[in-house]
């Protein structure tokens, strides 16, 4: 028994150490890999510029049609290129496209691609490479998430809802460098929608081979500024200068390596150790850390809010909407609760879109929302004389699951109480759940949020009509329809922009949902850092970006 | 033994069925869908995606399809990160976790053994206070509280380690420390209270009489005996930290598989959950038969065939 003991284990202490053999050869070949990346390192000091970025996680797809999130756009957005790229500036500038005509109806435009835009293969960037890639954008097949943002070209929205058929999409190579859009409407703001990811060129020749040509770094081939070396998935990224970018110049980073770190304590603590050149803050340190001098916050177009669930007692009445919005102090919220910097929303739609008339469409429609105790128990009490209550209907206020989001509801729940007298209760449920429940109107009043997909008001301000799968109010009303069915067809910029602002005007008075706070972006940025350009709408840009020594 | 093996076998896969079952049940009683996103893709895109996923079939034959893609061991492809397949997902994300846990179980039993022999010899002298001072507090504060505060301290602070990720023996030493802890201090304490129960045994006064040398004594004598609630505990521990830890691995940016366990129910991903489900229970029902068999080699007097064959 003894004997058979020791063989035991023997045996054991071989599997142990084969095992940790195994381990221990992956690690001797990582450990390689490190060396060369100490390698690079030492280059760094020699002049080559590389920056630490962080991408919180592996992206969905690099597949421009399919990966519809930020963790695969904002990298994305740095190794391809569409016809437009948003400037310095927000605003869309000439990238792939040199040049282009538009029609006096304002529904075609003809773009003219550049001599010397390039594939990284070599290839030229041709006109069919954005008929290819449009096309499986609006096919039903491809299934992408993101195709509603190509119902703006004539025949998009039929074609991906299986009636009409891609011949009849208004899209046309008319050469090799020529490029035609024919949209459904004059759409003003169509330079900025193509600006992102989901209207990149794909290589046809190239996908026609390999159909999973974007999930490898070997296969990937880019038309940006920046191509990808290397991805070893679910750890880290490297991009390296595309050369045969028309506009290499202007690109002064070397490198950039993208780590997955998906914890935003470390994230920072990495930062500190000097891993990393930018992080966000931890919710826990925001207070401390956003007064800081490396810190830059800029807006994020999107709205933080609470949708009524018009359909239930007591909300019905409007006038009951209105006194629960009002009872809501947004400035103590932003001030107190979230404390990272963003700006309480007095109304809908968020400051930094800009009208034909130069003026932010904030501060052209104003301030439609304001904290206002009185009047608030002034249209309680209206409202529950309309309807007949002597006692309030309970209210059940429903958030998903989230730290951030119940801080939020608890003081909502003591301002209506404070203010109005009401104690509601508080529900959570998991945010897969809390969403079809959502979307059923399975809820009384509801977390929201909106993060805008391009960048004009209507995008968020057409959540709200009738049958609107954003809508989730049970809201309908045949003005607002109207109102914003013009604001998406009228070719008079002014005009349209009426609509819209009249449109935000009657969300307000008739308060179907009510604001919290508008987005922004928080970020740490290292000292020898400079040039990272985050749009209000849109995805981070390196192309600008340097680092110096 | 053999007899006694092959019924062990068959328990285990019918323990397996059993998990699948409940496994699919649960999951797909859960409300949501993976394909619910925030906003509604049209009713075309969306037929053509569960067709895609074979979500359109009626559930005994998506059952069914699963319990096939168990058989061969080929789940398909992640719903949610739809260019790589389940397989792929678990292949990439194993390997890391069963270094990770290999090494902390290593160090973990070494550094717990060595820290329960001590205490139970030094029975309430300094070194038994501090190694039991250690043992509470190793058990008592979470990994996740000591792994930021190991980043802090070492990698921050004192710059002497990377604070994240896995690309070198470097960077293994802090996930590795926040890791053993715990373990260590079960083991630290399972060896010293068996050990001193040991010691008081009649065969070791009777070693002792014999002249044997304390050390020989111990190391030979008594840690067999007192090493069988460690055996015990050891086949949870490893399927356990084998498979990956969710909260270690997100702390330290570890490429493993702990966060498919929580995230694929978080997003509804069929296939990653019932993927990351049976490889679990599968890993976790044979590290069970193991230190069973552990025993009946270790303690004569289990007799593994008789009670098999009873």
């Amino acid at each position: 028994m003894k004997k058979k003991l020791l063989v035991f284990l023997m045996a054991a202490m071989a599997i142990f150490v084969l095992a940790a053999c195994t381990a221990n050869e992956d690690a001797g070949t990582e450990t390689n890999e490190e060396e060369e990346n100490t390698g690079e390192e030492e280059n760094t000091a020699s002049g080559e510029k590389v920056l630490y970025m962080n991408n919180g996680t592996e992206p969905t797809s690099f597949d421009p049609a399919v990966g519809f999130d930020a963790v695969s756009w904002n990298p994305l957005n740095n190794l391809m290129e569409g016809l437009t790229r948003l400037g310095e500036d927000d605003t869309p500038q000439a990238a792939i496209a040199e040049d282009w005509d538009l029609s006096d109806d304002g529904t075609v435009y003809t773009f003219h691609i550049r001599e010397d835009a390039n594939w990284s293969n070599g290839d030229p960037v041709v006109a069919e490479d954005f008929v290819f890639a449009w096309e499986r954008l609006l096919n039903p097949e491809t299934g992408s998430a993101a195709a509603f943002l190509g119902y703006f070209i004539e025949g998009g929205e039929a074609y991906n809802s299986g009636e009409g058929s891609a011949e009849d999409l208004g899209i046309e190579a008319v050469d090799e460098k020529t490029f035609e859009v024919t949209l459904a409407e004059p759409t003003g703001y169509f330079l900025h929608v193509i600006s992102n990811p989901a209207f990149f060129p794909v290589n046809a020749a190239v996908a026609e081979e390999n159909s999973e040509w974007f999930a490898e770094a070997d296969s990937f081939v880019s038309n940006g500024p920046f191509t990808l070396e290397s991805w070893e998935h679910d750890s880290e990224m490297v991009f390296v200068k595309n050369e045969e970018y028309w506009d290499a110049d202007t690109v002064k980073l070397d490198k950039v390596h993208w780590a997955m770190v998906n914890d935003t304590n470390t994230e920072y603590q990495m930062f500190e150790a000097g891993e990393l050149d930018v992080t966000e803050l931890p919710s826990e340190m925001a207070e401390q850390l956003i007064d800081e001098e490396n810190v830059v916050i800029k807006d994020q177009a999107g709205l933080y809010f609470y949708r009524f669930n018009v359909t239930e007692e007591p909300f019905q009445n409007a006038k009951i909407r209105k006194a629960f919005a009002l009872a809501v102090n947004q400035q103590d919220i932003v001030e107190y609760v979230t404390k990272n910097g963003e700006e309480a929303a007095t109304a809908f739609v968020s400051p930094g879109f800009e009208s034909p008339s130069g003026n932010d469409f904030r501060d052209e429609n104003g301030d439609l929302v304001e904290y206002n105790p009185e009047e608030a128990k002034q249209l309680l009490e209206e409202g529950m004389e309309e309807e007949g209550y002597d006692e309030l209907p309970e209210v059940t206020l429903s958030y998903s699951t989230s730290d951030a989001h119940k801080a939020i509801a608890e003081t909502m729940q003591s301002a209506f109480s404070e203010n109005l007298g009401i104690d509601v209760v508080l529900e959570n449920t998991e945010a897969s759940v809390f969403l079809d429940d959502q979307k059923a109107l399975n809820h009384q009043l509801s977390r929201s949020s909106f993060i805008f997909d391009y960048g004009d008001p209507v995008n968020f301000l057409e959540s709200f009509i009738t049958d609107s799968s954003m809508n989730r109010t049970g809201w309908s009303n045949e003005e607002y329809n109207e109102l914003i069915a013009n604001a998406k067809s009228e070719s008079d910029e002014e005009q349209r922009w009426e609509y819209m602002y009249e449109a935000e005007r009657l969300l307000a008075e008739e308060m179907p949902i009510f604001p919290i706070h508008y987005y922004n972006q928080v970020h740490m940025y290292s000292d020898p850092v400079s040039g990272i350009v985050r749009h209000p709408v849109g995805y981070v840009e390196l192309k600008w970006a340097d680092k110096s020594e | 033994m053999l007899k006694y093996i092959a019924k062990r076998l068959l328990i285990m896969a019918v323990t397996l069925w059993v998990i699948v079952t409940l496994t699919f049940i649960l999951m797909i009683s859960i409300p949501g869908s993976p394909l619910n996103s925030e906003r509604n893709t049209n009713e075309v895109v969306q037929a053509n995606l569960e067709a895609h996923y074979n979500l359109d079939e009626p559930y005994y034959v998506q059952y069914m399809l699963y319990i096939k893609s168990i058989v061969t061991f080929d789940f398909g492809p992640s719903i949610k990160q739809p260019n790589q397949t389940v397989n792929d997902l678990l292949g990439r994300g194993f390997p890391i976790s069963f270094e990770l846990g290999i090494i902390t179980i290593i160090v973990a039993l070494i550094s717990g053994i060595t820290l329960g022999i001590l205490a139970a010899l030094r029975h309430n002298g300094i070194i038994d206070y501090l190694a039991i001072s250690l043992a509470v507090l190793g058990i008592s504060i979470p990994n996740f509280v000591l792994a930021t505060l190991l980043i802090q301290k070492l990698a921050v602070d004192w710059n002497i380690l990377p604070p994240a990720t896995w690309s070198s023996p470097a960077h293994m030493v802090l996930p590795v420390i926040a890791l053993a802890t715990g373990p260590m201090a079960i083991i630290a304490r399972l060896t010293r209270s068996t050990m001193l129960e040991v010691l008081t045994q009649d065969y070791i006064k009777m070693a002792r009489a014999k002249g044997l040398s304390p050390w020989k004594i111990v190391l030979k004598h008594a840690l067999r005996n007192a090493l069988m609630p460690v055996v015990t505990i050891m086949g949870t521990l490893l399927a356990g930290i084998l498979t990956g830890t969710f909260v270690i691995e997100k702390i330290f940016a570890i490429p493993g598989m702990g966060r498919y366990f929580v995230e694929s129910i978080n997003q509804r991903d069929y296939p990653v959950i019932m993927g990351t489900t049976v490889f679990y229970s599968a890993f976790l029902i044979f590290m069970l038969f193991l230190v069973d068999i552990v025993y009946g080699i270790l303690d004569p007097r289990i007799k593994l065939h008789k009670k098999g064959g009873a």
